[in-house]
């Protein structure tokens, strides 16, 4: 029973040592341009893309995006946009009523559209789920092209919570109909500067 | 070099003029050909239901009526990858190393062993491919849609090369047809839908003659046209590599 | 019911076949695509494989090296050898806490140690919060397929549901409005979760740490709401390095639905302040299954489906035919394991095509194992008398060439000459759709006498 047991047996069972195969990044190497890449993978998965040439500016072109957003929380210094402010202490409950986010991304990869989001970028690890819309400020410099070159990129963090996101929030579930927004954020544009 | 003819059991039983054209066509590419006549069959239909250990007096003859030769040819990939594959189960003498090294089917022997992709053959039809699963994806006969590899198709340079042959192209390039030995029987529900569908396809995009390299696929198929009486022909490809030579 | 037997019943419908098929293979094509733009897509299979099978070589280390990292960062670990200590364990967990309100993302784990009854049987609601799930839960069914539960069921069919569960509106079966009514559903049971139990996609020994994989976003929703997180893990999820995470997230979400990677993959390390982390890992027969030489690498899968959405039986036959939590190809060689004669008539379920080999991210020989598979079924497992003397006889005739020969001769007599009514009675299952061949009047042999009689 339990434990014991379990490793008992899988000491008995298993076969010879099989090494463990070394990742060779040359096979996956190819010219593309990253930038447009990214740009079109977050289309391809239902996201929208933004580029602002500075980012003082974003505040007026989320506003253009989300007129009718009411209860904003931004985690960036450069939005004033937000209505309400949160912390390591937010109990995740009070986020119930978020209209819409604005977080910061760490990096993008290229080739999924996917971002990099730490748990210290967002507070409260409930808020790129269940705020109605999201919007990920991202710098243009720091994309990468691939996934092994992404978890190089995160190999120091601190390990908490992060996630990988990837559109917004989706299912084919009802019949193969995509739908887009399901039980996470509706909307998810990525603005980059 | 000299090659054994191998004819599958329910070829040599129920459709001699593939075995006939098989042993035509390669005597007109100069083969030096004989055809053991104690041969019976290669034991899959045992292996595929489960029994492979009653089919090892099979293989074994098999073996025997085979080993003297420098090369194994059959119209059959499903039977040439059965011994291939699963002929695992003998002792490993070196008879049987030696036959299972050297047995190959018509196409593959044809364009790896002879170098040979025309052969001067003539078949004015629209003709659609059905890429059996054992030559396909057992023996390698051609690249399959699930990988990623460059496209290559044994059957397909070979029937390109038929003067007045057009080769229709298919909606699913390479599913299975439903025959699967005792499948066919046992889960007859699906093997008919499975082939009714392989069919409608070949339908769909203009064929008049199904061709392949396993006639067990055929022989299935066949037998749904027939009892719907639908306009198609079925033929394997010995038959059609050896009209007009 | 013998998986052929389900499969007649499924094929009475030839529309809902075709719809079915047509669905599943769509999905197929999705995945090609999705796979043709990845530069050394073969490569990438290779090393998942690769790793796994390191992975089962190694698993105790392995997993004793997760659950040091995993403690570490304050996630508690349980072990669980049964399906029963599982659902005891999770149950105790859930009771200490007084939880009575559950949200469940998907996890087929749980689907195999049947959570949901259990927990409900001790007044636990369990609601599981992936849309399909969620779907078929209200239908009071299984899932049909791994990664789309609900795949068999028509957006009418889904329509009616809703309008008796969740006093939807009729819509004709609309998608949008169906989702977003769900949405709101889901969203209150999130909100008064007292827990939230998920699966996990991969745990990593490196780091004691584990991954969810979501589109919808269900498991977050859960997870980070809830004061309680009870992810639940088959031995085999573990993975040795995070940097292998970059190897099977570049696999799974394109083998599964053909996008490049799902929407949601969340990094769980520790507990949010104030909440509690639990993982539960679990045998249940995956031991059993590592002791297989011939079936230990279907231990490999990481539950992508993308084998049943390839077979040709699958797309023909649907989920519920084969009557196992994880149905299709990679359950034809998992669930002999646990019952040989329950599941004696799946490896039989194949045309042994060899497409699902191709198409599995993690390289399991699929078709061969069904193939060994067959040989213990006949051997373990009694077989109906005819089609075992049968085939023994066959195996003597064949082996002798003289006898093979008589045999021949009769059968195309009889064939030949019986007059149709006999030869198309109900003891011809081939006849019931399809016509034999025409006999000729010689076969091969014979022929070959005639005409070429100097080779002999």
């Amino acid at each position: 029973m339990g434990r014991a047991a379990i490793l008992k047996s899988v000491k008995e069972n298993k076969p010879t040592l099989v090494p463990l195969p070394k990742i060779d990044l040359n096979p996956f190497q190819e010219n593309v341009d990253i930038l447009e890449t990214f740009k079109s993978n977050v289309k391809l998965v239902g996201g929208n893309i933004q580029e602002l040439s500075q980012l003082s500016n974003i505040d007026s072109e989320v506003e253009k995006m989300y007129p009718n957003a009411s209860e904003i929380i931004s985690c960036i210094p450069e939005s004033n946009l937000g209505t309400v402010s949160i912390s390591e202490k937010t109990s995740p409950h009070e986020l119930e009523t978020v209209d819409l986010a604005i977080v910061k991304g760490e990096f993008g990869v290229a080739e999924n559209g996917a971002v990099w989001i730490s748990e210290e970028a967002v507070s409260t690890r409930v808020l790129p789920f269940i705020s109605n819309d999201l919007v990920i400020i991202l710098n243009k410099e720091d994309l990468c092209l691939h996934m092994h070159q992404a978890y190089k990129l995160i190999s120091e963090r601190k390990r908490n919570f992060g996630l990988f996101i990837s559109g917004p929030s989706k299912t084919a579930d009802i019949e193969q109909c995509l739908v887009i927004g399901a039980q996470g954020a509706m909307s998810l544009t990525v603005i980059l500067t | 070099m000299k090659v054994g003819l191998f004819i599958p059991c329910y070829i040599n039983q129920l459709y001699p003029q593939v075995a006939i054209a098989t042993l035509e066509l390669l005597e007109k590419l100069d083969v030096d050909v004989s055809y053991p006549s104690t041969q019976t069959c290669c034991g899959q239909p045992l292996g595929n239901s489960g029994y492979e250990e009653d089919s090892k007096g099979a293989c074994q003859l098999f073996v025997e009526n085979f080993k003297e030769y420098d090369y194994i040819v059959g119209p059959s990939g499903s039977c040439i990858y059965h011994v291939k594959k699963h002929f695992d189960i003998l002792e490993q003498t070196p008879d049987v190393i030696k036959v299972r090294n050297n047995a190959y089917e018509l196409c593959e022997f044809i364009v790896k062993i002879l170098g040979k992709i025309d052969l001067g053959a003539q078949f004015t039809h629209k003709v659609g491919l059905h890429k059996s699963c054992h030559g396909l994806r057992g023996l390698h006969l051609g690249s399959c849609s699930e990988r990623m590899d460059a496209h290559f198709s044994t059957e397909e340079d070979l029937l390109n090369n038929v003067k007045g042959l057009e080769l229709m192209s298919l909606t699913r390039k390479d599913e299975c047809c439903g025959f699967g030995g005792t499948f066919s029987v046992f889960e007859e529900a699906i093997s008919v839908k499975m082939g009714k569908d392989r069919i409608q396809d070949h339908l769909d995009n203009g064929v008049e003659v199904i061709t392949g390299a396993d006639h067990s696929c055929l022989m299935h198929l066949e037998g749904l046209i027939n009892r719907n009486n639908q306009p198609l022909k079925v033929m394997h490809i010995a038959e059609i590599l050896n009209s007009s030579i | 019911m013998s998986h052929s037997e389900k499969a007649t019943i499924f094929n009475k419908n030839e529309a809902k076949v075709n719809w079915h098929n047509k669905a599943l293979w769509f999905v197929r094509e999705k995945r090609d695509t999705a796979a043709h733009k990845v530069k050394g897509w073969e490569y990438l299979r290779e090393l998942a494989s690769g790793i796994k099978a390191n992975v089962l070589s190694n698993l105790d280390e392995y997993l004793v090296e997760f659950e040091k990292n995993a403690l570490k960062k304050n996630i508690k670990v349980h072990w669980a050898s049964s399906a029963e200590e599982h659902n005891a364990i999770v149950h105790k967990i859930l009771a200490d806490k007084k939880a009575k309100k559950v949200v469940k993302s998907k996890s087929m784990l749980t689907e195999e140690c049947h959570l949901n009854s259990y927990l409900e049987e001790k007044g636990i609601e369990i609601i599981d919060t992936d849309l399909g799930e969620r779907i078929v839960q209200l239908a009071k069914e299984p899932p049909s397929h791994i990664v789309l539960p609900a795949i068999h069921k028509t957006k009418e069919e889904v329509d009616e549901l809703f309008q008796e569960h969740l006093g939807t509106t009729p819509s004709n079966g609309n998608p949008e409005y169906l989702t977003n009514e769900a949405r709101k559903h889901l969203r209150q049971k999130f909100i008064e979760a007292d827990a939230a139990i998920t699966g996990v996609n991969f745990a990593i020994a490196e780091t004691g740490g584990f991954v969810v994989c979501t589109n919808e976003g269900n498991a977050d929703m859960g997870a980070h709401l809830a004061p309680v997180h009870i992810a639940c893990m088959g031995i085999e999820k573990i993975i040795p390095k995070e940097e292998h995470l970059g190897v099977f997230l570049r696999l799974l979400a394109r083998s599964a639905t053909g996008q490049p990677i799902t929407t949601y993959s969340s990094h769980f390390n520790t507990a949010a302040p104030g909440t509690e982390m639990h993982v539960v890992i679990v045998d249940n027969g995956r031991t059993e299954q590592l002791s297989r030489e011939d079936f230990r690498s279907s231990l490999h899968c990481i539950r992508c489906g993308a084998c049943m959405n390839t077979c040709p039986i699958y797309r023909r036959s649907g989920g519920h035919s084969y009557d196992t939590t994880i149905p299709g190809p990679i359950g034809s060689i998992l669930s002999p394991g646990k019952d040989l004669k329950k599941h004696s008539s799946l490896p039989f379920a194949s045309t042994l095509c060899g497409s699902c080999s191709n198409v599995c991210p993690v390289k399991i020989n699929i078709h061969e194992q069904l193939y060994k598979w067959r040989q213990l079924v006949t051997k373990d497992v009694k077989q109906p008398f005819i089609k075992k003397s049968i085939l023994k006889i066959a195996g003597i005739v064949l082996s002798k060439p003289k006898l093979f020969s008589l045999a021949g001769k009769s059968a195309r007599f009889m064939l030949k000459y019986a007059p149709r009514f006999m030869v198309y009675s109900n003891l011809n299952a081939w006849g019931n759709a399809r016509e034999l061949p025409e006999v000729k009047n010689q076969n091969f042999d014979e022929w070959y006498k005639v005409k070429r009689k100097n080779h002999g």
